[in-house]
């Protein structure tokens, strides 16, 4: 319920999608034409229209909640079955407000929809014949992991192979063991992939042992479930379906249940939503009257419902009980698994989905898989190597073809060939030993190339970057700066391969309500009849307790009241002062808010919390309550109100839920003197329309300015009426309704109808304006944002004054902006102002060429004008607006047109997209940007389920770009870039060695030496590196935000650094093989000792510059990259100590020889001069900002150190 | 379109499972804070070294290299002076123009050859033996494949043989031992070295690695069935000798690692003083015309930075002075092209 409507809709005939055919004949509403309903929140939403448009924008943008669509719409063409009516009407003590609320439920539940073999049957408190042949459902334990001990090899094997690139090693491995190519031996050619798999395994293991760990965890909950008469405690994986559980209060639900009966007479349930949708507020859930009254060990009959869907906003049942017509049952009779029981003594329900049948089970799924900016270009550069790895094997089996061509007649005899088998001629048919002619060895020689040197393509990469990405996403959620202290929420990653996206967002997509502001209402002001009451600066603080039977009670959130309107409520004679309180009493009643009592330490004092699913409405009934109208119980059929310290019951009557066509709530009731009342509440543009505006004319006007000045300075408004019902009204009124909810068609129109016919010639009390207060540091964080050239759109639901003032005040919005407003009614006006638009535009940028100079510009637009605009295919012309404009605001815009705004720049430029939102009308936007983050807030979780990274505030967005992602980007693509560097350095270095091996392959390294290179010699430091190294501390880059433009340019991994780094490759590769090679020409070295000094020389010179890169040491640096100089060292040493390598022993000898310390040296030398003079020359004649950061940094860190006071203050501040 | 060569994924029925996420939120106990424990380590914040590439360093740098390198360089290049090394190619020399392979397949021939050098330097001993072979590609892979080192170590493995085709088995399927073409083709030219007309003993002991001998080649293998077969590749080993003490054959199967090679004969632990004549008689045995390959003889000391070898001297030399003009090249540039450190006003937004 949500009054001021967050998303006020266009008309419905402006929707943004085109209008689609209606599903059926006699459908009571077209769910597309009210598309743009905001709905954050639906799980409660009785009302079939909010909770029909939620699923229609969830399907269209398949949120995690998407819907069954076969039940919802099914039920609705159809017609309505009596029992709904008969329930309704056995309950006449609460007539109208039970059927209001149940309607949409009942109606669904109608059993004539649920055939037999669609429904599945559960016999009360009997599981075993619920669960006999051929029903076996599954029981209640749930299960997360993947594997079991005896899958886990071939699933996870299974699942590891779906990489093509595993493919391609897997094929490389599998052909080195032809034996006409066997350039490995057998163990070392499996031996990358082997590791990689490896890797990846234990990963998976170690996650899977953690979701074994949960289950179990979960699993072994207990609940008491009746059995043979009595309530046993029993374990949640052996509840089953049929069984009668019992739950007492704050207990977790362990399965869905049908409540059948509670500790309430009325058979109200209380249940917290915040685990299945993260509503932190109570919804009710009610049991049938006919359960009720039967105890729970005696309850037998029959659940006839329908098959587990994913649909947690509807439920579709009847009950048979022993014979008794059925009842049908509708989703406010069903509480789901991971609920929690709340303010209810207990509640007895009767399982009816277990375990992986659970609504919530169904629903759970895993993040989105995006793949990051930085990936994309990477493949260039793999097809660039893979070309690479081409040309060099078609070099060789080339040359190996021409070498062979020479020696034709030499081939059978020469001892380094030996085409012929000598030795045991019998065994081969014509004394060929492995010879199939030129052509064939040229292929074999080809293939075998691509087997020696297939390194080419880092098969290590993509397991660094899994554990690069595991490290950068620890370190982001360990960040203490983006912990939420208020909701505890820490930062969430869960799409775990984007994290280098961060580091190059170009624009920012931002929802309003929940994200810049907190979504938490205060009451701030009101006009009431005419008057206006703003002035709070006198007032006191005051939650305005009351005592009752010696207990004070105390809302839970005081508001400041204007003592004036305090003093006119409370002592205040006449005719204005009863309106005034009539107003209060409205916003006291006119609600769906739950008091709840809850006790403090002092026993004397109790505090109130008012529970609600709007946060309005919240805020409106603190206001009341401060105000001296405080609510202080709701039951189904009376309200009782303290006014003013005495207590007064009011009936309720009737209650027109909201729903976001009136865009207005109402409430009948009838109040201790007897009058019957009708209170409406809702936005002013829809009650303007129901308003008498000869009643009050004067107020009316009033009112109307006030409202204009509420919503400029960024209140959320609503108007309050109020008519005064005559009893002949009343019935009528009565009878219209009771008609209405018992139609058999189009029964949502006539409730609409019924509401519409007596909401009309209200009486304007008043309006109130409600503060939506800014997030803390937004501004700050607009601000930065913007210095770091990202600019910043805000999309809201709301009002254009209301946006454009929330605009000023957190300051995307400067007074020395030129707005260019677009907020059309009409296609033709729309298109005229867009093309105004663009020639200001043009004519501003002809004005001012040089950008000092440069008059900034905001684009404002609203929905009804995006509409026309998408309509008519003038995006292109809305684009060149939009990117030529500093700030964009689009107000009143519908979840879908939000996606559509971010789909605009996304299609058309290369720039990267980030979208931020709280609530479920921003899932579609998160999911359509480069990069989503929810905002775990208070509007439920599905955008957080939608997002890639979730975090608990706005402003969180500042260290998380400027800082993590500026650091994460720069880190991975050094790392990416480094990899290839090092892998192409080594091949090089094989590729040089087979120019003088005849053409044939063979290597002076040791093949131990080749497969561990990639995977364990050189790994390590990367992958550490691109954790830890930081090029700028966080104080350098929030100081200046302007550093964050590096990654927007790709200034990290671009074609040209590629080029470069690869030309370094090949320098360092000719260093490492021709040095010791001329020393060592017509020398007695053995290939062993040779290969021993080219693996460490070409290790220690990768990992020495990997070192000079490093920017930031730390002792894990320097342990990790001279560890693994040592590791490798180690392993040679190792690998050489196995006398039954031919290499053995070499590594002692040769380390045993001057010359070979000396070639050491001169290799790394030699090989590092052009990188460190190239470097050199970069960093002091042509530094780059960052560069010169580095420098500034430097000299304030030695400032810091001779001035240590100095460094405290600074340190506090960043 | 790119082909996205890491993510692409093979769809062949790949089930997406499901995650059930709503465990594990800090939601359930809000008594206990949620906040990430500090420490510097998560904060990354652990203290740190941040080194640039301040002008002083880069100069420094080059101009340490430069004075580390330079005399490295002259003191390896004068220690390759002192080297005095005699070659001697003899294949050509030693058998008859015409038909180089018929004569030297011929086993019934006299490949006596004598060649005569005179040393223009005092040489000190020990003077390495070594023979010199150009053209023969002992790292070609299907050579250097065609061993068997299990074989030659355990008595048991005698039979491992199939590592060494097309040199494993004799004909009757009987394990040759050493088996393998690296073994076959043991070289088997012999030299007697006369210094001045005088027979000078040249010492065919610990030409090997004392590794191979102890570790590698079996104390208890003996020869056995080798060079039977029908084309004979090299020398023939006694057979009542084990391995580890075949000292030539250890020396052989040290594979070398470039295409031009030479392996140790042996010593002369005798000073040869200049101008003396040193004349070796050779059994020219070795075929190397087959393949077009060519012999010499090497007579060399040794310093501390091996055999002779300019190369390593020149190129420390020019290395250390590439250092030293970068470092004067650098320090003119830093004088010419001066620039503030850390200045802010370089920023690129602030320009």
């Amino acid at each position: 319920m949500r009054p001021d409507g967050k998303l006020p809709p266009p008309h419905p005939s402006l929707a943004p999608l085109p209008q689609r055919p209606q599903q059926a004949t006699g459908t009571d509403m077209d769910p597309h034409a009210r598309l743009p309903d905001p709905v954050p929140s639906p799980i409660l939403k009785h009302s079939p229209s909010i909770s029909r448009s939620l699923r229609s924008a969830a399907d269209t943008s398949s949120v995690t909640f998407a819907a069954d669509f076969r039940s919802p719409s099914k039920p609705e063409s159809t017609s309505p079955s009596f029992d709904s009516f008969r329930t309704a009407r056995s309950r006449p003590s609460s007539v109208s407000r039970s059927s209001t609320r149940r309607s949409a439920s009942e109606r669904a539940g109608s059993q004539r929809d649920l055939r037999d073999e669609d429904a599945r049957f559960v016999y009360i408190n009997d599981a075993p014949r619920t669960n006999a042949p051929p029903a076996m459902f599954p029981d209640n334990s749930i299960r997360t992991s993947k594997y079991s001990v005896l899958t886990f090899i071939p699933r996870n094997l299974y699942e590891q192979f779906h990489r093509v690139a595993y493919i391609y090693f897997l094929i490389l491995a599998v052909l080195n063991f032809v034996p006409q190519l066997l350039v490995l031996s057998k163990e070392a050619g499996v031996l990358p992939l082997a590791f990689v798999l490896g890797v990846t395994a234990v990963k998976d293991a170690y996650e899977d042992w953690r979701r074994h760990r949960s289950d179990k965890n979960e699993n072994n909950r207990t609940a008491s479930v009746l059995a043979d008469g009595v309530f046993r405690p029993k374990r949640w994986k052996d509840i089953q379906v049929g069984d009668v559980v019992r739950l007492v209060a704050n207990e977790t639900l362990p399965c869905d249940m049908v409540l059948v009966s509670t500790s309430d007479p009325t058979g109200v349930a209380y249940i917290q939503t915040i685990n299945l949708d993260g509503e932190s507020n109570l919804k009710t859930r009610y049991a049938k009257q006919e359960t009720m009254s039967t105890p729970p060990e005696a309850l037998a009959g029959v659940i006839k419902c329908e098959k587990p869907n994913r649909n947690i906003y509807g439920f579709l049942a009847t009950v048979d009980l022993n014979g008794r017509r059925a009842i049908s049952l509708g989703t406010s009779n069903v509480m789901l698994r991971g609920c929690e029981l709340k303010n209810t003594v207990w509640a007895i329900g009767v399982a009816v989905y277990t375990g992986r049948d659970t609504k919530v089970v169904l629903n759970s799924s895993g993040a989105p898989s995006k793949r990051s900016r930085l990936e994309t270009h990477m493949n260039r550069e793999i097809i660039a190597l893979a070309v690479a790895l081409v040309v060099l094997c078609s070099v060789v089996s080339l040359l190996a073809g021409i070498w062979m061509g020479d020696h034709v007649d030499q081939l059978g005899i020469i001892p380094f060939f030996h085409k012929y088998d000598y030795s045991g001629a019998a065994a081969h048919d014509d004394g060929r030993y492995n010879w199939y002619g030129t052509g064939a060895q040229v292929v074999f020689t080809f293939m075998s190339a691509v087997i020696q040197f297939q390194v080419m393509i880092p098969i290590g990469l993509i397991i660094s970057m899994e554990l690069i990405r595991v490290g950068q996403a620890y370190f982001m959620v360990q960040d203490n700066r983006m912990f939420d202290e208020k909701s505890q929420a820490r930062f969430q990653c869960r799409a775990l391969n984007i994290n280098e996206d961060l580091g190059q967002i170009k624009y920012v997509f931002s929802d309003k309500t929940g994200t810049l502001t907190q979504n938490r209402m205060e009451f701030r002001c009101a006009s009431v009849q005419g008057r206006d009451f703003s002035e709070t600066d006198g007032g006191e603080e005051d939650g305005h307790a009351v005592q009752a039977d010696g207990v004070v009670l105390r809302p839970k959130t005081a508001v400041t009241t204007d003592p004036k309107l305090a003093a006119l409520l409370k002592d205040g004679m006449g005719a204005k002062a009863s309106r005034a309180r009539d107003l209060f009493l409205a916003l006291a009643t006119c609600n769906t808010i739950v008091p709840i009592v809850e006790d403090t330490v002092n026993p004397a004092a109790k505090l109130v919390e008012y529970q609600g699913e709007s946060p309005d409405e919240q805020a409106l009934v603190y206001a009341a309550a401060a105000y001296g109208h405080k609510l202080v119980e709701r039951t189904s059929g009376h309200i009782v109100v303290d006014v003013f310290g005495t207590r007064q019951r009011f009936d309720v009557l009737g209650l027109h839920e909201f729903d976001s066509d009136r865009k207005r709530m109402s409430v009948i009731i009838g109040c201790p003197d007897k009058t019957i009342k009708l209170f409406v509440k809702g936005a002013d543009s829809s009650m303007f329309g129901i308003i008498d505006k000869t009643l009050n004319p004067d107020v009316v006007q009033a009112t109307e300015k006030h409202l204009h000045s509420y919503s400029s300075v960024g209140l959320r408004t609503l108007v309050i009426g109020v008519r005064e019902l005559s009893q002949s009204e009343f019935q009528e009124w009565q009878m219209a309704y009771e008609k209405a909810s018992t139609a058999l068609l189009g029964r949502g129109n006539l409730l609409r109808s019924v509401a519409a016919n007596i909401e009309r010639n209200m009486r304007l009390l008043g309006a109130s304006g409600v503060e939506d207060k800014l997030q803390d540091g937004v501004p700050e964080a607009i601000e930065k944002l913007r210095e770091a050239g990202i600019k910043v759109w805000v999309l809201t639901g709301d009002k254009q004054e209301t946006a454009i003032s929330i605009g000023y005040s957190c300051k995307l919005l400067t007074r020395d902006m030129t707005q260019i407003v677009i907020n059309s009614n009409s296609r033709e006006s729309c298109r005229k102002s867009l093309d105004d638009a663009i020639s200001m535009v043009n004519k501003l940028r002809s004005l001012s060429t040089d950008s000092q100079s440069r008059v900034p510009l905001a684009l404002i637009i609203d929905g009804n004008s995006l509409v026309y605009i998408f309509d008519t295919d003038r995006e292109e012309k809305l684009f060149e607006v939009a990117i030529a404009c500093d700030v964009v605001l689009c107000c009143r815009v519908a979840p879908l047109q939000k996606a559509g705004i971010v789909d605009l720049i996304k299609k058309r430029t290369s720039d990267m997209t980030l979208a931020i939102g709280d609530g479920a009308n921003d899932v579609s936007m998160i999911q359509m940007a480069d990069v989503g983050i929810g905002i775990s807030g208070q509007e439920g979780r599905q955008a957080v389920m939608a997002s890639d990274f979730a975090m608990g505030q706005f402003r969180f967005l500042v260290p998380l770009l400027l800082v993590h992602g500026h650091w994460n980007y720069q880190r991975m693509s050094y790392m990416i870039l480094y990899n290839f560097y090092r892998n192409a350095t080594f091949v090089f270095v094989l590729f040089w060695y087979v120019l003088y091996t005849g053409y044939t392959l063979s290597t002076a390294i040791n093949e131990w030496s080749s497969v561990l290179y990639s995977v364990v010699y050189t790994s390590a430091p990367t992958v550490i590196v691109a954790i830890l190294d930081k090029d700028l501390s966080r104080r350098t880059l929030l100081k200046y935000p302007q550093l964050y433009g590096a990654g927007q340019r790709e200034e990290s991994y671009n074609l040209r650094l590629f080029i470069f780094i690869m030309v370094d490759s090949v320098w360092q590769s000719v260093v490492v093989f021709f040095i010791p090679y001329l020393a060592y020409k017509n020398s007695a070295i053995d290939s062993a000792s040779l290969g021993d000094l080219w693996t460490l020389s070409v290790v220690i010179l990768v990992n020495i510059h990997l070192a000079m890169d490093v920017i930031r040491w730390t002792w894990i640096t320097h342990a990790v990259i001279w560890g693994s100089i040592v590791a490798t060292w180690i392993c040679v040493i190792i690998i050489d100590s196995i006398p039954t390598l031919p290499g053995f022993w070499a590594i002692y000898e040769v380390m045993g020889t001057a010359l070979f310390w000396a070639l050491l040296l001169a290799v790394i030398v030699v090989g590092m001069i052009p990188h460190f003079a190239a470097k050199a020359i970069r960093e002091h004649f042509m530094p780059n900002d960052i560069q010169i950061a580095r420098e500034m940094e430097k000299s304030q860190d030695s400032r810091d150190a001779n001035q240590p006071e100095v460094q405290m203050s600074t340190s506090t501040r960043a | 379109f790119i082909f996205d060569f890491f993510n692409a994924r093979l769809h062949f029925g790949c089930s997406r499972m499901q995650m059930y996420p709503l465990e594990m939120e800090g939601n359930s106990n809000p008594k206990t804070t949620n906040k990430p424990k500090y420490s510097k380590f998560t904060q990354q914040e652990l203290p740190a070294c941040k080194p640039l590439l301040t002008p002083e360093i880069v100069i420094a740098a080059f101009a340490l290299i430069g004075a580390l390198f330079v005399p490295i360089g002259l003191a390896s290049l004068h220690a390759s002076r002192q080297v005095v090394e005699l070659v001697h190619r003899y294949d050509a020399s030693c058998v008859p123009v015409d038909d180089k392979v018929g004569f030297i397949q011929n086993s019934r021939t006299d490949k006596t050859c004598t060649v005569t050098m005179t040393v223009p330097k005092y040489m000190k001993s020990p003077i390495h033996v070594y023979y010199l072979i150009d053209g023969f590609y002992q790292n070609h892979r299907r050579y250097v494949r065609s061993r068997s080192d299990k074989q030659l170590r355990y008595k048991s493995a005698a039979h491992l043989t199939s590592d060494c085709v097309p040199e494993g088995d004799t004909a009757d399927h009987a394990p040759i031992v050493p088996c393998g073409l690296v073994a076959w083709s043991l070289f088997n030219d012999t030299y007697t070295v006369r210094v001045n007309g005088v027979v000078t003993q040249v010492n065919k002991k610990d030409i090997a690695w004392k590794s191979d001998k102890n570790n590698k080649f079996g104390k208890n293998i003996y020869p056995s069935n080798f060079q039977k077969g029908r084309l004979i590749g090299g020398a023939t080993l006694n057979e009542s000798i084990p391995l580890s003490e075949q000292e030539d054959l250890i020396v052989w199967m040290r594979t070398a690692a470039l295409p031009t090679f030479r392996k140790l004969y042996g010593r002369i632990e005798k000073d040869i003083n200049a101008n003396d004549n040193v004349t070796v008689v050779i059994q020219n045995n070795y075929n190397t015309y087959s393949f077009g390959g060519s012999k010499a003889l090497v007579l060399s000391t040794a310093s501390w930075i091996g055999g002779k070898n300019n190369f390593i001297g020149i190129a420390y030399l020019t290395i250390g002075g590439l250092c030293l003009s970068l470092a004067m090249g650098f320090l003119v540039l830093y004088m010419v092209k001066r620039r503030n450190f850390g200045d802010p006003s370089n920023l690129s937004w602030n320009r």
